[in-house]
């Protein structure tokens, strides 16, 4: 049996005193102490790997609906945090003949993504976009280029839009052909 | 053509691309990860099999690891193996698949990283004997990639580096060779790559004292070094750019030649013409 991060993160505050004072406090805790215990958790597993784990998922999902056209999903990713009007971005290295598709993908509903693939002089290159038509259970995005010329490029993924303001797990791969 | 496959594909959904050039600060803050900004030995190939169809059956290398005990060697031969791993698939010699396999594997048992590679060997094996050339190379890649996140858990970065810069050193060695055959020097915008050459040769400097002193690691710094430098010459003569390539084949064979002997790498043939200065020390006279 798989036993969750956040769970193993809970058992290790215990385990390591973080949460016994709470424990050790009052008999009974006010509402007030048990809500900032939630208040941390709910950070802490904000912050935790699983949303970046289901975003790699849905990630690799949709690369993979290129397979069948011929591109090969490389086995690696991204996944950084992203917030709102902070676009990231990773440095890549293309072949001019070969093609691209970047895919970045959150695990949250209602996060508006764009994948963007930019020169090394910062230039945004000419190329097929795609975002998630349903966006109900997740969000996604895709770039397509070809470059003209080998060499170093910029892949930036930014969050056009989001139901909240805390920083969202995501997660970047790409196929080639 | 790109947009029909993603209608195809994905369903339909256009979005505006940013329009928007980066600025300075977000140029530099881009970030490097090894596992995606470094490209797999196979993109290289793909970019080749365009322009110069090569004859991979005439570039499939035999399949020995280095019999050593140095874990920076063991590293540097796992990133050799594995980009020979890649030719073979281009080449679909199934049987030099399966042997480059065991090699990785017995190599990542010396390295203590095999863990995570049960059943990676069966996988390559089945995948050889059914012709299934892209699930053999995507099971390299995932190979490579596992022993690399072992590594990063037992806290041996530095290996990770090693490994990755010698895949790339090969992939680097067989697309000069490829172009080099051609005439006219066809198929070499495959090795523009003088940023992510400078990169690593600066990671490769980068490394703590005790691995970035030993001699085939300073040999492997000082050829990412030449190599950088080569590559960045830009727009000149055809020539030249013949000379430049011939001289990147020749250092990246001596390399990987010491990268993969079982005798004292730096005391292999060729590799005075590679690393002149280089004594066992790791000290430059």
């Amino acid at each position: 049996m798989r036993i969750s991060p956040f769970v193993l993160l809970i058992l290790g505050c215990f385990s390591s005193g973080l949460l016994t004072a709470t424990a050790a406090s009052p008999p009974k805790p006010s509402t007030n102490q048990y809500s900032n215990v939630v208040s941390a958790l709910k950070t802490l597993r904000e912050t935790e790997q699983a949303p970046s784990i289901e975003a790699r998922r849905i990630a690799l999902e949709t690369a993979n609906a290129f397979t069948n056209e011929g591109f090969r999903v490389r086995d690696g990713e991204w996944s950084p945090w992203i917030s709102k009007n902070a676009p990231v971005f990773l440095q890549v290295t293309l072949f001019a003949g070969n093609r691209y598709w970047f895919v970045a993908a959150t695990s949250v509903p209602g996060t508006k993504l764009r994948v963007s693939v930019y020169s090394a002089a910062g230039k945004p290159i000419k190329g097929e976009q795609w975002q998630d038509p349903q966006g109900k259970d997740c969000s996604r995005a895709a770039a397509g280029v070809a470059p003209e010329q080998s060499g170093e490029y910029i892949v930036g993924v930014e969050m056009l839009d989001a139901p909240g303001t805390s920083p969202v797990g995501s997660c970047l791969v790409y196929a080639y052909q | 053509m790109l947009s029909m496959m993603a209608a195809q594909g994905l369903g339909i959904g256009v979005l505006q691309a940013s329009t928007e050039a980066l600025t300075s600060l977000q140029k530099e803050g881009a970030v490097f990860t090894d596992s995606m900004s470094i490209p797999s030995p196979g993109e290289v190939f793909a970019a080749l099999n365009r322009s110069n169809r090569p004859n991979w059956a005439t570039l499939v290398a035999t399949a020995t690891a280095p019999t050593t005990t140095d874990r920076q060697q063991m590293a540097l031969a796992v990133g050799v193996l594995a980009a020979n791993g890649y030719i073979a698939v281009e080449a679909q010699d199934g049987q030099q698949v399966k042997n480059i396999g065991k090699e990785i594997n017995s190599l990542a048992k010396s390295l203590g990283v095999s863990q995570s590679l049960l059943g990676r060997g069966n996988s390559l094996m089945e995948f050889a004997d059914h012709n299934e050339w892209d699930s053999l190379a995507d099971e390299l890649e995932a190979t490579e990639n596992e022993i690399k996140n072992t590594m990063v858990d037992q806290k041996d970065h530095d290996l990770v580096i090693l490994t990755s810069v010698a895949a790339w050193l090969r992939g680097i060695e067989v697309a000069s060779g490829v172009v080099l055959a051609d005439e006219g020097l066809k198929g070499a915008s495959a090795l523009r790559q003088s940023e992510l050459a400078s990169h690593l040769a600066a990671q490769i400097h980068s490394l703590p004292g005790h691995t970035s002193e030993q001699p085939l690691v300073v040999a492997v710094g000082k050829t990412m070094d030449s190599i950088a430098s080569l590559l960045n010459e830009q727009n000149i003569p055809a020539e030249k750019e013949r000379i430049n390539l011939q001289k990147i084949l020749e250092d990246t064979g001596v390399l990987v030649g010491m990268i993969l002997s079982s005798s004292d790498p730096t005391k292999a043939p060729g590799a005075a013409n590679t690393t002149p200065s280089v004594t066992h020390s790791g000290k430059t006279p």
